[in-house]
């Protein structure tokens, strides 16, 4: 319990470094500073990994039950989908400016939230329950790069001097940042879509009902249809530029919204979200 | 125009299927917001005391059943028409596209200069293998992977990447239908089945019951029965609750299906699915005339109370009717549960009994008494009414919803769809080589239709820079 404890706060820290460092490296235009960032996160995600695989092992399943476990989850998945892309395409590590302190914010405030461990319940005991989850963490990290790239795109086409254009300099040329946005959207649209599409089996399975028009699951429906706003904005209304990046900048707190505050807000049958302070 | 032509553009509109999708989303929002009726009624009413201005738009609108109002299904419905149009659109592009990459796949031969979007007259160190080498080089940082030929490269999609988007419009719509559809021809009630009941699944048999007007039930001929009754079962060091052990007959009492269920373990049938929703306990009581004759037998489901003394009442109680016939009283049973210094305990009672009271019809309790199995209580009409036994019941939610496995395919066959629309490229990219006097030149010509991790222009200067574009190129 005590080394858990330990490796969350290092974790923290780290995530809290590799911010600091991905915005040292992006303010002064230092390269090293941008690869050093996500060496660092790696570092965080090696950290986090042990500290929720240990919990993992305590309370006898996975990261899924409770405000903490379920927001720890999310800020895995972000920084793991950021380390991923920043590793396969160097050119696009300058997005950790706007990813790593979505993750930082995430995980401190989990950390302070309650972080009981819920114990797996009768009702909950089914393997859609790690799918259900596994979707939604990989959508929402899906979410924050393309939230990351669109705060990269507004802050480059704003910069009037071009200050801010060679600080992203090494970021790919507008046109493709905005592609490399949409692609992170659509991919995040479609996990999202397989996280509502098992939902309504399993609330089949458990409950009886594919869709009841729980908050949660309206609030789901609500975040796919603004994304498909997006991608029609995008290819059929052609929008592009920065009004669309604006769009994708605004969705994002929605999917946050829907994952973990939900029950901060409303009575809903998720019980398992936890939500800020109240657990199952 | 036509007015066929008319609405046909109304409906491939971009811009109603975007007025449409905006509007499901608030209205969805504000749905969220408003308590409704179906789910939390008596958060309805406190809600229209605390906000009556509110209440009164609320009302109006109709927000309190927000996902049955007609201001939501009416542009659901208009919704999956755009999207049926949509997808009738989407396929016809499908269908031309996928013709070109075949085209593009099985044409080798290179294209002639007119064919060519651009063109760059290469560093004249660079000798045709050295261009065809350093272009696929080039593209292969882009992250386009391509094939090489003596003079060419060429980076052609497989016919089946351009038809995720409309797979996945038609699964959509497929998915619209089916729920409207399935709506209309499911039953759902419940039903509660005592511990070795068995019930026919007919309408009379349920306690609350929603059928759709399509749902026949001349076509149901089964039985419903609970073998067994578990009040703690555990299995795989977890708790599953109360779990009864349910069978489904036919109408000839052959076994169809028969298992425990609980939560995340449902009983299906064809379309029949059945969910464990409560328990409560039952008694079984016979009447028997002044002989000691059987004349009738009836199972009396009751309920857990916490406001009874006894700690059970009677889900509906039963009706006395006098040698006349006429209906005279009525007969409630409860069952007196244990009491423990934490309260009263929710299962059947170590000396089972029950507490039978009759009432006339002004109200007045005539016989007022506890028995035990094997008791008997005097009838007011004459003869006896005797405790059988004492046992659980079941409340099991009955789902009959021919739809559920389609909604599973479409589901499944639109999360393909969307898998394919998101993850593969749809582009043709064919670049190759021409000899002339100013020297050797790459031809290129693109179609790109859906690629994300580069973009038309990126790919034009990263060949430039490659192949060290010289005066002379052209965009």
């Amino acid at each position: 319990m005590t080394f858990e404890i330990i490796m969350t706060w290092v974790t923290l820290l780290l995530y809290a470094g590799a911010t600091a460092v991905s915005a040292i490296g992006v303010v002064f235009s230092k390269e090293k500073f941008i690869r050093t960032a996500v060496v660092v996160a790696t570092a965080g995600l090696a950290a986090q990994t042990a500290s929720l695989g240990l919990r993992w092992v305590r309370v006898g399943h996975g990261p899924y039950l409770g405000f903490y476990e379920v927001s720890a989850a999310l800020v895995l998945f972000v920084v793991a989908t950021f380390v991923v892309v920043a590793s396969r395409q160097p050119r696009l590590a300058s997005a950790g400016i706007g990813v790593m302190p979505v993750a930082l914010l995430l995980l401190g405030g989990a950390m302070f939230a309650q972080t009981t461990e819920v114990p797996m319940t009768g009702k909950l005991t089914s393997f859609w329950l790690a799918i259900h989850v596994v979707f939604a963490n990989l959508a929402f990290g899906a979410f924050v790069i393309s939230f990351g790239l669109a705060i990269a795109y507004v802050v480059r086409e704003r910069s009037k001097t071009g200050e801010w254009a060679r600080r992203f300099g090494r970021l790919p040329a507008q046109d493709a940042l905005e592609n490399l946005t949409v692609s992170y959207v659509l991919v995040g649209f479609f996990f999202w879509g397989i996280m509502i599409v098992t939902g309504a089996i399993w609330a089949n399975e458990a409950w009886g009902r594919y869709w009841g028009w729980d908050p949660v699951e309206t609030w789901s429906l609500i975040v796919w249809i603004i994304y498909a706003v997006y991608l029609h904005l995008r290819y059929t209304l052609k929008w592009g530029g920065e009004r669309l990046a604006w769009v994708a900048i605004c969705a994002m707190p929605l999917s946050l919204f829907t994952l973990i505050g939900i029950p901060a807000v409303f009575d809903t049958t998720h019980a398992g979200i936890g939500g800020l302070g109240k657990d199952l | 125009m036509g007015s066929g032509r008319r609405v046909w553009r109304f409906l491939t509109s971009p811009v109603l299927a975007m007025v449409l999708l905006l509007w499901i989303g608030v209205w969805s929002i504000i749905g969220s917001f408003v308590p409704q009726s179906d789910l939390d009624p008596m958060g309805v009413a406190l809600w229209a005391a605390a906000n009556p201005a509110l209440e009164t738009v609320a009302g109006t609108l109709g927000l309190h059943e927000a996902f049955t109002s007609p201001l939501f299904i009416v542009p659901g419905l208009f919704l999956a028409l755009c999207t049926a149009a949509c997808a009738w659109q989407r396929a016809g592009v499908a269908r031309r596209r996928a013709r070109s990459l075949r085209d593009a796949r099985s044409d080798v031969e290179p294209g002639d200069e007119t064919s060519a979007d651009f063109e760059i007259v290469c560093d004249p160190v660079l000798d045709t293998a050295a261009i065809v080498e350093r272009s696929a080089t080039t593209l292969e940082r882009l992250g386009i992977s391509s094939r090489k030929g003596e003079r060419f490269v060429s980076a052609v999609s497989p016919w089946w990447s351009v038809w995720g988007t409309a797979v996945f419009h038609w699964a959509l719509v497929a998915l619209i239908v089916l729920i409207a559809g399935g709506s209309l021809a499911r039953a759902s009630g419940q039903m509660g089945v005592a511990v070795k009941q068995v019930k026919p699944d007919r309408p009379e048999s349920y306690g609350q019951l929603t059928s759709g007007p399509l749902h026949s039930w001349d076509l149901v001929d089964r039985w419903i029965r609970v073998d067994a009754f578990d009040i703690d079962y555990v299995t795989g060091d977890l708790h599953r609750g109360p779990t009864p052990t349910v069978t489904v007959l036919d109408g000839e009492g052959n076994v169809l299906a028969s298992q425990l269920v609980y939560p995340n373990n449902t009983l299906k049938q064809g379309a029949l699915t059945i969910y464990p929703v409560d328990y409560g306990l039952s008694a079984t009581l016979a009447m028997v005339d002044d002989a000691g004759a059987e004349m009738q037998r009836t199972t009396q489901l009751v309920d857990f109370a916490e406001g009874n003394p006894d700690g059970t009442a009677p889900i509906t109680p039963l009706g006395l009717a006098g040698p006349d016939g006429v209906l005279g009283y009525q007969v409630i049973v409860s069952v007196p549960l244990d009491e423990r210094p934490e309260g009263l305990v929710a299962c059947t009672p170590e000396v089972p009994a029950a507490h039978v009271v009759i009432v006339d019809t002004g109200g007045a309790a005539v016989v007022d008494e506890v028995i035990a199995v094997d008791e008997g209580v005097a009838l007011p009409t004459g003869g006896e009414l005797r405790l059988l036994g004492v046992d659980y019941y079941a409340r099991l939610q009955m789902v009959d919803d021919p739809s559920i496995p389609l909604l599973y395919l479409a589901g499944t066959i639109s999360m393909i769809g969307l898998g394919v629309a998101t993850l593969a490229r749809q582009m043709v990219l064919k670049a190759w080589t021409l000899e002339s006097p100013e020297g050797t030149r790459l031809l290129v010509r693109m179609r790109l239709w859906r690629i994300h991790s580069t973009s038309r222009s990126e790919i034009e200067d990263e060949l430039r820079r490659a192949l060290g574009a010289a005066e002379g190129s052209r965009s």
